[in-house]
């Protein structure tokens, strides 16, 4: 199960450029859509692959394109979330900094299946420099003709552009997306409307993550059917896994998906196991979002079977005993690990980020972290708990965009899954607080 | 088919377009489903979560918490408003929004007017659950403005400001900054009210369901005794207001939701510059002159004076050296009594009203081509248009409301089209802005015609079924040379072309227009032109087209309507026609003069030339704001008689024998009809003031004084005479016309009429009319001594010669006239901004301060009328408009040099 699709050539010398990426392959798929395929026929391998959205939801792709109005007269925009500020998850900026080509290709072959003819990558601000190599690699394509007027004379024109956004998480949420683009404040939309009917300047709209759009050239080449066959059930073909934490080897992967999550965890491929010898304590296995499992959930579900590098495997025994494959943010904790501290500094992380738009968010997240800080500083009384789970509740499903499930999901999980360490910095607050260590944000990202 | 959704497990039918919270509302009261958030005139918004509602998809299925506001119905739907879920979430939402808000509510000054208290009251919040923590309670109140006040202490960030602000004004002052806790509202670049780019319209005031954003009126405030709804004077809008009045003292002012003209929305004149209305200065007492002073008297020696000279002057010079002036500023029952004392009991045509100085052309102008003087859309159809052209008009200052409306509209980007000499605000937004010389807006508009024909753009259907004389009018327009236009007008002739095909090619195309364009010399050929493109391009009798003259003074439409103008009586009938003279003499009861009466500028050479006697001016100015002031003081000075009805001492009333101190529309009740036609109810909201009279009352009281027998003044009574003689307001009822008025014509049976010449016009088929520009005389005789052209125009903060606007807080906000100079203009006279300037034409000179800007383009200067200090109108000329009468207010040839000090005369 190692099968490399994405960063198969991540190793050729020179690949960033591109003709090294031509000589590997690179734009075939564009040839061959663009002249060989009609737009739709496109958007069809797409869904016969089942490739699914690699941004968080896993929302089927080929099914988003469909869905995309067509109305007279009216423009059609792709958008690339290249936004990528999800604490854990740092696979899009890999795959762009090392194969901008991939990327570019995927966002042409796409935005022809949509009939887009002007598109976007919105990049995080702070990924300056990758910035400048997509802006590299756009001017090489340009000047190879294979972006701008009538690319390969095939009659498809398309221009790209690279925006770069200030430095939000919100920004990664797709509407609030798309209010940045527009030059405004990156406040999330409420929904109905959904992009693919009113999005970019109020046009319809396509938002994919990176991933997801570096994957259609792949599927093009080999056909949607025989993408289908990578993988195991729904969750086909290949995903990139940003592994970080206590492990001993941290790093982008890709997986197929499929692949058991002891291996992942414990094989020398992979994380090769946890760092210093130490026992596993915690895994956030698809980003800070996504709720946090003890080890032995991880590893095995409810039921005792073996836990799956999968959308349904992670999902399996929904939140009660499960999580999800998310961005594929992975984040191991060893048994030093403070469960308390750490949701403490994520919490504190989605207070900073909230943009402030519902009630329930702007002000629940900064009273989750208060309360989180009292456990710490030893001032928290049982209640606390009780009430961090009510307001929490009070989040989740009820606000404009998921940033608020995003907040409530690893309180949930915490308390869910470690309420008794919560309970012991009530009783216990000293012999508990010096030992454990966490996670900085940025340590992590970094990584 | 209806489609039906069940709302706590009863079945109820929804419309198509229904969010759960309109559905709900439909059948519940307002308050069954709580909200923070929403508002009635803004779009859903879904921030602040406290309508959230369970929904179902199939009964007993699974719930699912949905923000009401803006979650779409869904057939067949589950909606549970209050399951215990729903009640604890509710709760939860407005405790955490308590957390970072203080609980002074007693103290507040919108105590049980706070819709945060209704919501916290109708969950039930008891107790905070939250710890105290970091809050914003500590934020500093923004009192530097003169109306709009904040305290963002008290702010709970529902955006509803904000969206008040960019959705209803459009002018995008506030915003939200920082994120998450720190999310915080700001205007402009973080600055105060007064400095920030707020025009103090108000709406985010009336938005804020809190005291965040109030007024110093304390608008939100319970503490009126009552309130009362009626209509704004400042423009011929019409905003409906609703006056909230305090021991018989106006409180202060909001703009109902429901009200047709204005949703909730007014100006800074509407809503907050009332204050005019028992300022000291107001006439408390009628004045007579004696020794050559002006000293208090009673009304009874008042009317015995006036009736006496008037008899005496009838007597010895004959009716006809009596005139009247009547004002559109005064409701339609006051200009139809003052026409019918003229007429009837002084027995002459001499009546005319300052629709001369404004609209007379529109008048004229659309009677000739189409049959009827008047808009021929409502304002609403501004949601039904596809590209709007504004010509010589400055809707964001000077009708502020509609102005709104329009810029929203030329801010989604749809086809806009702008022909102005000055860069107006909406110019900036316009997708063609034709900035053309002033004076040339015939030829410029003989360019789009051109274009229209050359490029075969006619709506031939509409020119054969509904209009006559096109041949004729084609075979003009394409002997135009339209090289000679480009000259003359200073316009590109390819940019004038984008512009005609705009309008042509639209589905929808509706016009709007001004003084800009009525003020001229061809100030009637301009509006037959723009006559001519709506009927050549087929843009009538439907929604989201027409012609619509932007009316100036709130009743100007009503001050016409009601037969203030020599040649036309109540209802536009003709006076100098016989059989209809029958007709007026049989209703009014006695012998109507048929002789040709005089029009205002006629008035004043004919007290020159010695034959008029005595003029009678209601609630008008005419010393300050007609053209060439000299001239006009002069012509006031030879009469035997000036009697002036007024509300302040205004410059002309100090010139008067005799002054009347009427009271304000604040005090009066009666009709004001507004540039849609809407006949709309003014409704007396305190007392007049003590000494003054109505308007109305006063024409009534002399005309019994003179022996006529008429009624005492009820405006239901008058009204119900003018509904018996003026044909469009038949169906006018006095007890009928609701909150929102009507639009006439009004038929027997009630029903009123939003768009005319649906089927066919007055006139049966509409008429083309050809013009052919002529340079204005005042250029032609001065321009090579004066080589500026000088047009004028309006300010947002102030009515016209600004007697009432100048007496409120605006006058904190707007402090002077100034000249607008293009900067390279200025460098050739050394002038820099600030510098006093002084102006020169053939009549006078005057002193202004200079503002450098770009708005004007290099030869044209531009100014306002607001302050009389500056007699601006010193400069002005007696050309006017070759049809109607209408003074040239909008080119006057100047020469401009830098002064040296304060110029005095
Ligand atoms: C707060 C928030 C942040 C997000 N950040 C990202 C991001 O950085 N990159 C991304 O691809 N998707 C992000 N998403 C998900 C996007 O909204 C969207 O679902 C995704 O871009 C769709 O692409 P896909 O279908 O290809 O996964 C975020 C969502 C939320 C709620
Ligand atoms: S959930 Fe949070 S981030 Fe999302 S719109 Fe609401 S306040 Fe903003
Ligand atoms: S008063 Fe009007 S212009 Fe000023 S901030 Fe409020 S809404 Fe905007
Ligand atoms: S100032 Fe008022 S309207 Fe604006 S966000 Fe605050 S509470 Fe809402
Ligand atoms: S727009 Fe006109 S009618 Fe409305 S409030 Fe302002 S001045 Fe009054
Ligand atoms: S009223 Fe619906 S979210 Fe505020």
């Amino acid at each position: 199960m190692s099968r490399k699709i994405l960063l198969k050539h991540i190793d050729v010398p020179g690949i960033r450029g591109l003709k090294a990426y031509r000589e590997n392959g690179g734009y075939q798929a564009l040839e061959k859509a663009l002249k060989s395929m009609k737009p739709d026929e496109v958007t069809e391998e797409v869904k016969k692959s089942g490739l699914r959205g690699r941004g968080g939801a896993g929302f089927p792709a080929g099914m988003k394109w469909s869905f995309i109005a067509k109305p007279e007269g009216v423009p059609r925009y792709l958008v690339c979330n290249a936004d990528e500020s999800e604490p854990g998850t740092f696979k899009d900026r890999y795959l762009m900094s090392h194969l901008p080509h991939a990327l570019i290709e995927g966002m042409i072959v796409s935005s022809f299946a949509l009939g887009a003819n002007t598109s976007y990558i919105y990049i995080r601000g702070e990924m300056l420099y990758v910035y400048h190599i997509l802006e590299e690699a756009i001017a090489e394509a340009y000047e190879a003709g294979l972006l701008g007027k009538n690319i390969l004379g095939s009659g498809f024109s398309l221009d790209l552009y690279v925006h770069p956004g200030g430095g939000a998480y919100i920004c990664g949420e797709e509407t609030a997306l798309i209010e940045s683009l527009e030059g405004k404040r990156g406040n999330p939309r409420i929904k109905p409307p959904f992009p693919a009917v009113k999005g970019v300047w109020g046009c319809p709209t396509v938002v994919n993550n990176v991933e997801t759009i570096a994957s259609v050239p792949h599927i093009v080449n080999m056909g949607g059917d025989e993408y289908a066959k990578i993988g195991i059930g729904k969750s086909t073909g290949t995903k990139l896994i940003s592994a970080c934490g206590h492990i001993n080897k941290p790093g982008v992967y890709e997986i197929e998906l499929g692949l058991p999550a002891e291996e992942f965890l414990y094989s020398d491929n992979y994380c090769g196991g946890i760092r210093n010898g130490k026992k596993l304590k915690a895994v956030v296995a698809g980003g800070s979002s996504v709720p946090i499992l003890p080890g032995e959930l991880f590893l095995k579900t409810a039921n005792g079977e073996p836990r799956l590098m999968s959308y349904e495997s992670l999902a399996d025994g929904g939140f009660a005993s499960g999580t999800m494959l998310g961005s594929g943010g992975f984040i191991v904790m060893d048994e030093d690990t403070s469960i308390v501290k750490n949701l403490w500094n994520f919490t504190r992380f989605y207070h900073h980020e909230s943009c402030g738009q519902c009630s329930p968010c702007r002000e629940g997240t900064g009273w989750m972290e208060k309360l989180l800080h009292k456990f710490l500083d030893g001032h928290a009384t049982i209640e606390d708990i009780d009430l961090l789970w009510d307001i929490q509740s009070k989040i989740e499903g009820k606000t404009i965009c998921p940033l608020g499930d995003a907040a409530a999901w690893p309180v949930a999980s915490a308390i869910r899954h470690f309420r008794s360490e919560f309970e012991e910095y009530v009783k216990n607050p000293h012999s508990i607080k010096d030992v454990k260590h966490y996670f900085r944000i940025n340590n992590l990202v970094e990584q | 088919m209806k489609k039906t959704a069940f709302i706590n497990d009863k079945p109820y039918s929804f419309e198509p377009g229904d969010t759960i919270l309109s559905f709900v509302r439909r059948y519940f009261e307002r308050d069954f489903v709580p909200t923070l958030c929403d508002a009635p005139n803004l779009d859903p918004y879904g921030a602040c979560r406290v309508c959230s509602v369970d929904v179902a998809l199939v009964k007993d299925g699974p719930c699912k918490a949905q923000a009401s506001c803006h979650t779409p119905v869904m057939e067949n739907s589950y909606i549970y408003t209050d399951s215990e879920r729903i009640k604890r979430l509710r709760k939860n939402i407005v405790e955490l929004v308590l957390t970072d808000h203080p609980l002074d509510c007693l103290t507040c000054e919108v105590n049980n007017n706070c819709e945060l208290q209704t919501v916290a009251a109708r969950v039930g919040i008891r107790d905070v659950r939250y710890p105290e923590g970091k809050n914003h309670l500590d934020r500093k109140k923004d009192l530097s403005h003169p109306y709009m006040t904040s305290d963002f202490s008290k702010c709970i960030n529902c955006a509803r400001c904000v969206r008040a602000c960019d959705e209803v004004q459009g002018e995008m002052v506030l915003n939200m900054a920082g994120r998450g806790f720190d999310a915080h509202i700001i205007k402009s670049f973080n600055n105060n009210f007064f400095d920030s780019d707020c025009v103090s319209c108000g709406a985010c005031a009336q938005a804020c369901p809190t005291s965040a954003i109030s007024d110093v009126f304390e608008s939100k405030s319970v503490s009126a005794d009552k309130k009362v709804r009626t209509v704004c004077t400042y423009c011929g809008v019409g905003c409906n207001l609703e006056v909230a009045v305090t021991n018989g003292k106006v409180k202060s002012i909001q703009a109902p939701y429901d009200a047709a003209v204005n949703q909730g929305h007014t100006c800074l004149k509407g809503r907050f510059a009332f204050s005019f209305y028992n300022h000291p200065d107001r006439l408390r007492t009628p004045l007579i002159r004696k020794n050559g002073e002006l000293v208090p008297a009673t009304w009874d020696e008042a009317y015995n004076y006036i009736a006496n000279e008037l008899n005496r002057i009838k007597k010895e010079h004959g009716p006809d050296a009596i005139g009247g002036i009547s004002s559109a500023r005064c409701t339609n029952e006051e200009n139809f009594l003052m026409q019918k004392f003229i007429r009837a009991v002084i027995g002459t045509n001499n009546i005319d009203s300052c629709a001369r100085v404004c609209h007379s052309p529109t008048a004229l102008g659309m009677q000739r081509t189409f049959g009827t003087g008047a808009a021929t859309n409502s304002i609403i159809d501004l949601k039904y248009t596809d590209c709007v052209m504004v010509i010589g008009a400055n809707p964001t200052d000077a009708h502020p409301v509609t102005g709104a409306k329009i810029k929203q509209f030329f801010m989604k980007g749809k086809p806009s089209i702008v022909i102005d000499p000055r860069r107006t605000e909406l110019a900036r937004y316009a997708t063609y802005h034709l900035q053309l010389r002033p004076g040339t807006n015939v030829a410029l508009l003989n360019m789009m015609l051109y274009y229209i024909v050359m490029d075969g753009l006619e709506d031939q259907k509409f020119i054969e079924s509904r209009t006559e004389g096109y041949e004729d009018f084609k075979k003009h327009i394409l002997n135009l040379d339209i090289n000679e236009l480009e000259k003359v007008t200073g316009v590109d002739k390819s940019l004038v072309r984008k512009a005609a095909h705009a309008y042509a090619t639209s589905p929808n195309a509706m016009s709007f227009h001004g003084l800009g364009v009525t003020e001229h010399s061809q100030g009637t050929y301009t509006v037959m032109l723009i006559a001519d493109l709506a009927m050549i391009t087929g843009n009538i009798g439907r929604r989201g087209v027409g012609v619509n003259p932007l009316r100036g003074q709130n009743n100007v439409q009503g001050a016409a309507d009601m037969g203030c103008q020599p040649h036309q009586g109540a209802g536009y009938l003709d006076s100098y026609d016989p059989e209809i003279n029958k007709m007026y003499s049989a209703f009014y009861g006695v012998d109507v003069p048929m002789r040709k009466g005089l029009k205002i500028p006629e008035m004043y050479d004919a007290s020159l030339a010695g034959k008029m006697k005595a003029m009678w001016l209601m609630g008008e100015d005419n010393a300050q704001t007609d053209p060439n002031t000299q001239h006009v003081v002069s012509a006031f000075k030879q009469l035997d008689l000036l009697v002036v009805q007024d509300i302040f001492l205004s410059e002309t009333a100090k010139l008067a024998h005799v002054v009347l101190p009427a009271s304000s529309f604040l005090e009066k009740s009666g009709t004001f009809t507004n540039g849609e036609r809407r006949i709309q109810r003014v409704n007396a909201v305190v007392e007049p003031l003590e000494g003054t009279k109505p308007d109305g009352q006063i024409m009534c009281e002399i005309m019994k004084h003179m022996g006529f027998n008429q009624p005492d003044y009820h405006p239901g009574v008058v009204l119900d005479e003018i509904s018996r003689v003026v044909p469009f307001f038949a169906g006018v009822k006095w007890d009928e016309l609701g909150e929102n008025g009507k639009q006439w014509p009004v038929k027997p049976d009630g029903t009123d009429t939003e768009i005319l010449h649906t089927e066919s016009f007055k006139l049966g088929k509409g008429r083309f009319q050809t013009a052919t520009w002529r340079e204005t005389e005042e250029l032609k005789s001065n321009s090579e001594q004066f080589p500026y052209i000088l047009t004028t125009n309006r300010e947002l903060e102030h009515y016209n010669n600004g007697t009432m606007t100048r007496r409120t807080g605006n006058v904190e906000i707007l402090t002077e006239d100034v000249l607008l100079i293009n900067p390279a203009d200025a460098q050739k006279h050394n002038i820099a901004d600030g510098d006093m300037v002084c102006i020169s034409s053939a009549r006078g000179k005057i002193d202004v301060k200079a503002k450098l800007t770009d708005e004007v383009k290099s030869g044209v200067v531009s100014s306002t009328f607001h302050f009389p200090d500056i007699h601006m109108n010193d400069l002005t000329s007696s050309v006017a408009d070759s049809e109607a009468m209408c003074p040239e207010y909008k080119v006057v040839a100047v020469s401009i040099r830098k002064s040296k000090g304060v110029y005095k005369k």
